[in-house]
């Protein structure tokens, strides 16, 4: 078996009762690919995961991993690296014994798993603690001796079950940035699972995103992040205002939408169909504040807002407005762009470009 | 105030008010300890004083020193006697080893509702009196027991002499002491997380490797507890021995009991009783050494 492969799932289904079902799912992940399973806790991701692993038995559908059946294989002999959410080293044993557990598994002669055993903490940045015990390393340093462990066994696939959560945020953030630096050296075919879009928006060549036991979107980052093609991506995507509406008038490609609290927009309208019902998606960061005055008036898509709520987040400042009094509005402003303090009751005009109003038929 | 409120109730603060300064450990542990010294250690020192006294065929009390109890103990009868007890012990532990590791690691990974079930068949015959057990082995393995008048009705040759031999105390020992190689060895495979086997097996690890290589050595603490439990208890029985080993298969206790209750010598069955108490402490103390250098080595 090489190093690197392509998988592909087809038609997995896995059910828990009459009523509880995880797919069919199917998608294929191409050789040297950074694939992320993207969706809140409950959606089937980690059961996906769990499947390739071979801990859970599907009960329809195949995984097919080059060209041959996994998921007939028997867990031990699948030969697919797995990275565990939890911390998973052997505690008896040293960081370097559990990076050779797998290969003295596979009667590696001693000597080339010294070998290989230091090459693996180099790469992964723990050079000179392979006699440490794993609970004489820290939480990161645990997670990259777990991945070393998979990854001597150079595996065609690699599997991660949120390896970062156990992680404090500093930290997880940090490696985050070494698993994408490592990821970008090695190019192992990867399949990533996630409840953190931030992770799989920074880390994957392409996201899948579920919903209760389906794959809702599986596209690129920038892709998915853009072009949503449905309200739950959208609102899972990035934080934004969907706004239920209806198209009113069209000319072409530019639409009128009045919105259900009777607030009425210019928009762009890309797809075909002719639907009324739209759900207008507005990214809390594609809406300007405009400075108040006559001139402001004349621009499209310009409305008085009242502030109702001001959350200073560092680098962000994120407002709760209320435009003509009708629709609640978020929005995410640069706080060094800002000119002046805000607060809550303060006046401001607002401006949203037609094109950045993202039209989902309902 | 609230941070006053926190320090007012320290153990500093509280010397300040003049209240009285007990360790925690006197009145949670001393309770227990007083009762130990009392009818434990007390009695023991009796016991060794009295292991020291010649034997008077008229009073039990004769402060006269002699060794000879201990000598006598060298003789050839006793000493097969304490190897038996030790044999018998070794036998009964190592088959505890392999009929419990493998209920120890069921009822660890099991259903809360198949764990409360298992626990209780487990403990179960704790809960009957050591000779109504032995009875009921008697009862099953006598030459008129059922599983011999099962066999007759089957055909099959000679009636089996099961009873009153060392396999009949052994068996009964197992039933007896099963439980107590079980429930340390249970407790410490709990705590090795299911995710662990799960990482050993996609590293390639087949079910017998895992067990090697990561349930058994991270068990080790409870089974030297389990081993420790079971051998204690299984060399110093009485009752099991007395009443399904006959005449040919004697026990430490057994001879213990016969020497203070049918030959009256309190002194030589006090040195006996010394003999099995270091004997104990030594298998213990050889116990806990090789669990702690299993622990040093992880």
């Amino acid at each position: 078996m090489g190093t690197r492969a392509s998988l592909e799932i087809e038609g997995l289904v896995k059910r828990y009762s009459s009523d509880v079902q995880i797919g069919p799912v199917s998608f294929r992940v191409e050789e040297g690919e950074f694939f992320s399973l993207l969706g809140t806790s409950g959606c089937g991701k980690t059961t996906i995961l769990r499947c390739i692993a071979g801990f859970e038995t599907p009960d329809e559908g195949r995984i097919i991993l080059n060209g041959e059946r996994l998921d007939t294989k028997a867990p031990h002999k699948r030969g697919v690296g797995l990275v565990f959410q939890n911390l998973t080293l052997f505690p008896h044993l040293t960081a370097a014994q559990n990076i050779g557990f797998g290969l003295a598994l596979r009667k590696v002669p001693a000597a080339e798993v010294g070998r290989r055993v230091e090459a693996m903490l180099e790469l992964v940045g723990l050079r000179g603690l392979g006699a440490r015990m794993p609970n004489q390393l820290s939480g990161g340093q645990q997670q990259r001796v777990a991945l070393a462990r998979s990854l001597v066994l150079e595996p065609p696939l690699m599997l991660m079950d949120e390896p970062l959560s156990s992680l404090d945020l500093k930290l997880r953030l940090q490696m985050r940035e070494e698993l994408r630096q490592l990821q970008r050296r090695l190019h192992k075919t990867t399949i990533f699972v996630t409840h953190d879009q931030g992770e799989a928006l920074a880390l994957s060549d392409r996201i899948a995103v579920l919903s209760v036991g389906r794959i809702e979107q599986i596209g690129a980052p920038a892709e998915v992040y853009a072009a949503p093609v449905s309200c739950f991506v959208a609102d899972f995507i990035g934080s934004s205002n969907l706004l239920a509406s209806e198209i009113v008038a069209r000319r072409g490609e530019e639409v009128e939408i009045v919105t259900a609290a009777g607030l009425r927009l210019s928009a762009r309208w890309r797809a075909n169909g002719d639907a009324r019902a739209v759900t207008a998606l507005i990214r809390p960061d594609a809406v300007r504040l405009l400075p108040e005055g006559p001139d402001g008036a004349q621009v499209p898509n310009s409305f008085a807002a009242r502030v109702v709520d001001v959350t200073f987040l560092g680098e962000d400042i994120q407002l709760r407005v209320t435009v003509e009094e009708k629709e609640t509005l978020l929005i995410c402003q640069k706080s060094a762009g800002l000119p002046k303090a805000l607060s809550p009751s303060q006046s401001l005009r607002i401006h949203v470009e037609p094109s950045d109003i993202f039209l989902l038929s309902r | 105030m609230s941070s006053q409120v926190i320090y007012s109730s320290s153990p500093a603060e509280r010397r300040a008010a003049g209240r009285a300064q007990v360790a925690p450990w006197v009145w949670l542990a001393g309770p227990y300890a007083l009762v130990l010294f009392l009818f434990l250690a007390i009695p023991l020192c009796n016991l060794v004083v009295l292991s020291l006294f010649r034997y008077s065929a008229t009073s039990i009390w004769t402060p006269e020193l002699t060794a000879s109890n201990y000598a006598r103990i060298l003789d050839g009868f006793y000493i097969a006697l304490t190897l038996r007890s030790l044999w018998i012990g070794a036998i009964t532990t190592a088959l505890c080893v392999v009929l419990g590791y493998p209920l120890a690691y069921f009822l660890a990974r099991c259903s809360p509702r198949a764990l409360s079930l298992g626990l209780f068949l487990l403990v179960l015959p704790l809960m009957v009196s050591t000779v109504i057990r032995a009875f009921g082995w008697i009862i099953l393995l006598g030459r008129e027991g059922a599983i011999n008048s099962l066999l007759r009705a089957l055909g099959i040759g000679e009636p089996l002499g099961m009873l009153y031999s060392e396999g009949s105390v052994i068996v009964a020992l197992v039933q007896y002491v099963l439980p107590l190689m079980v429930l340390p060895l249970m407790a410490a495979i709990e705590r090795i997380p299911l995710s662990l086997e799960e990482a050993a097996v996609n590293l390639g690890s087949s079910a017998a490797t895992v067990f090697r290589r990561l349930i058994f050595p991270l068990s080790l603490p409870g089974l030297v507890s389990g081993i420790l439990l079971s051998f204690t208890v299984s060399i110093s029985v009485v009752v099991t021995p007395a009443l399904l080993g006959g005449r040919k298969v004697r026990m430490f206790g057994n001879e213990i009991y016969d020497q203070v209750v049918t030959a009256n010598n309190w002194p030589f069955a006090s040195s006996l009783a010394v003999m099995m108490i270091l004997l104990t402490f030594l298998a213990i103390a050889l116990g806990l050494a090789a669990g702690a250098r299993a622990g040093r080595r992880r």
